[in-house]
């Protein structure tokens, strides 16, 4: 039972690190973004191949440095220039984007699996209700934690924090009082696609790499920001740490339903609440 | 729109291949031409690979030799993703552009759904993955063929295995679909005529990332051993999550299509001590084999993997059928494979006439520590008399 729910938590926490990602570029840019997934795997791919060389650490600060350089790139290449667009079309562009990433990837790294073993000071297990789990799986946990916690601080004890929350509540009234929206755009979606690529290295050690992975965890992510309403971060913690459970708890009381409780979850919640969990009505 | 595109650029790329390799070739004759429906996307594409790398290097090497019976032979591949829907959209397409002779799919159902439509596209299948015991049961079709093993043959070679080991309490996890459900029903019923207990048993999708739950059920059964039936991406992540949580160490396990090359450089050491069926392995001593893994090292600089050697043995059949029937025509070459026996890097092997199963040897092996990683060490080998159950009699032909 313990267990069950730790292994919920676990998961729960990765989603939450994806979603958050995603739910931070909607709140600035009003845009769900496709690309997503393919951040999240290209992440995994270049922590990967820095981690083999130089060590887990590094493949992570590679991992993030990588994917804030290709976010801002998106930014102002895509969001910025077609910010007038129907959003349709920056969503349809978006998924080019997946596609595009996940050919160079394919391309670069083959359409083989890779595997990486955790750090040694991470790979052992501790004793938890008399059965090991593995310490790398807490080690997620944690890092979770302390990214979204991270985030929470900056968006609410910071200049600049502050100045992504008035853009996002209005972009227009914000750049009035002298805020830069156009430099928050760049900043927004690079820290969202390193969330994603940094989700990408920290799970490669219990997920194989391969360039299905991004559009895999992508579907599931999207439920969690929609349950949780979308541009919530509030909601989708809550919404990825429900999911979390029903798919941990799903798999051993409801095994034939498992894969679909994601789904019917979010059907219900878009019946009896259409704007998500904490969401604002539009 | 996803899958189009991709069928698409697979299909242009090999087609602009098999040109280059039919144009250097001196057949003449019309050509023999294999339509290539297996996964180019999804969790089986590194099998995917696999089949495409033998498929390309038989092809290549009959044109080099001037074709099958004179018939220069041409390939293009279309990608199933590993579900039936796109597969059959993707066999389709191949077929009724006159690439009507169909071979290389991953998955069972997907070799199914393509099964049902073989009539109507006037083309013919040749199974070289697919193990679900409905290809060659229920399901059997005048032209459809299995030239590799089946589930049931590899349960024939597992139940001596099992009766010798002291483990009386056995679980299952087994990939929820018809392959993976078949291959838990055939062990727990091997299991239980031997006296052992079936704990649990437990089905993970197809593409299942985080598997902690399922091993956490596993753990808590009790079950001192432990069937695995998952393959590809599925297998690399329940085999490193599984020596994550100490489960490997724990317990005994003999994984269905696990102990295979691709998985084993993937999960490295984190296999070692896996029991698993052996398919193919390039030790095989006949001088058939020898000759290809020479040609195949000397090209690839690594020797043929498993599902490398059986889809060149598949390549091998199908061409001893054309040889026999004279024909390019899928109905003339089903006529003709039937109850064929032909020579491949198994040694001599025969069509079964009644089902349409190819009577191999099988192997049984293990996963063991070489180099840091892993290796396939062969412990037994079992000729086509023990290893090739008889016809299913639900199978009429």
């Amino acid at each position: 039972m313990i267990v069950n729910a730790l292994n919920g938590l676990v998961y729960g926490s990765l989603l939450f690190v994806l979603a958050s990602g995603l739910v931070l570029v909607y709140g600035l840019r009003r845009v769900v973004n496709f690309a997503h997934g393919a951040f999240y795997m290209l992440g995994a791919y270049i922590g990967y191949s820095v981690a083999v060389h130089a060590g887990f650490i590094p493949g992570i600060i590679a991992a993030a440095a990588a994917l804030i350089a290709v976010g801002v790139a998106l930014d102002l290449v895509v969001f910025r220039k077609l910010a007038d667009r129907d959003p349709l079309v920056t969503v349809l562009v978006t998924f080019g984007v997946l596609l595009i990433l996940e050919d160079f990837v394919r391309t670069v790294w083959g359409t083989g699996n890779y595997a990486i073993d955790p750090p040694a000071l991470l790979s052992g297990v501790v004793q938890i209700a008399g059965a090991p789990f593995p310490i790398y799986r807490l080690f997620i946990v944690l890092a979770s934690a302390l990214m979204a916690g991270g985030m929470v601080i900056w968006l609410r004890y910071s200049r600049s924090g502050l100045w992504v929350r008035a853009a996002s509540h209005s972009p227009a009234v914000a750049a009035m009082c002298g805020v830069r929206t156009n430099v928050l755009g760049p900043l927004v979606v690079g820290l969202g696609a390193a969330f994603a690529g940094v989700a990408g290295i920290v799970a490669a050690p219990f997920l194989s790499l391969n360039p299905s992975m991004g559009a895999e965890i992508l579907v599931l992510s999207f439920v969690v920001s929609v349950i949780g309403g979308l541009g919530s971060f509030g909601g989708a913690f809550i919404s990825a740490m429900i999911l979390g459970q029903v798919q941990a708890f799903g798999i051993v009381y409801l095994p034939e339903m498992a894969a679909l409780l994601p789904f019917l979850l979010m059907a219900l919640v878009l019946v009896a609440r259409p704007q998500g969990i904490l969401g604002k009505k539009v | 729109m996803l899958m189009k595109r991709r069928t698409m650029m697979v299909g242009g790329t090999a087609l602009a291949l098999a040109l280059s390799v039919a144009g250097g070739a001196m057949a003449e004759g019309e050509a023999l031409k294999l339509g290539i429906p297996t996964s180019r996307t999804g969790p089986y594409t590194v099998l995917g690979d696999q089949v495409v790398r033998a498929v390309e290097f038989a092809v290549e090497e009959a044109n080099a030799k001037g074709g099958v019976a004179g018939h220069p032979v041409e390939m293009k591949i279309g990608d199933t993703e590993g579900n039936p829907d796109a597969g059959r959209r993707a066999a389709e397409e191949l077929a009724l552009g006159g690439y009507n002779v169909l071979t290389g799919t991953i998955s069972s159902a997907v070799g199914l759904a393509i099964a049902s439509q073989l009539d109507r596209w006037d083309a013919m299948y040749v199974s070289v993955v697919n193990k679900s015991p409905k290809l060659t049961g229920d399901s059997c079709h005048p032209r459809m063929f299995r030239a590799n093993h089946s589930d049931g043959m590899d349960l024939a070679i597992v139940k001596p295995w099992l009766a010798e080991q002291e483990e009386a309490d056995w679980s299952i996890i087994a990939a929820d679909y018809v392959w993976g459900r078949g291959s838990g029903d055939a062990f727990k019923a091997v299991a239980t005529d031997l006296g052992k207990n079936i704990k649990v048993e437990v089905f993970p999708p197809l593409g299942t990332t985080d598997f902690a739950p399922y091993i956490t059920q596993l753990r808590d059964s009790g079950a001192k051993g432990i069937w695995v039936a998952l393959a590809g991406a599925d297998a690399i992540n329940f085999a490193k999550q599984a020596k994550q949580f100490g489960l490997t160490d724990q317990v005994k396990m003999f994984g269905h299509n696990f102990v295979v090359d691709q998985t084993l450089a993937t999960v490295g050491a984190d296999g070692v001590g896996v029991w698993g069926n052996v398919n193919y392995t390039a030790a095989i001593d006949t001088p058939e084999n020898t000759a290809f893994v020479e040609a195949w090292t000397a090209k690839f600089g690594t020797p043929p993997t498993n599902y490398e050697g059986e889809t060149y043995a598949g390549l091998q059949a199908i061409f001893g059928a054309v040889e026999k029937a004279g024909s390019v025509a899928p109905g003339d070459i089903s006529a003709a494979f039937a109850g064929l026996t032909v020579g491949t890097v198994f040694g001599e092997v025969t069509m079964r006439a009644e089902d349409h199963q190819l009577g191999l040897p099988n192997y049984l092996g293990r996963a063991v520590a070489k180099d840091g990683g892993a290796a396939i060490e062969v412990v037994q080998s079992y000729g086509p008399d023990v290893a090739v159950p008889a016809a299913d009699p639900a199978c009429k032909l």
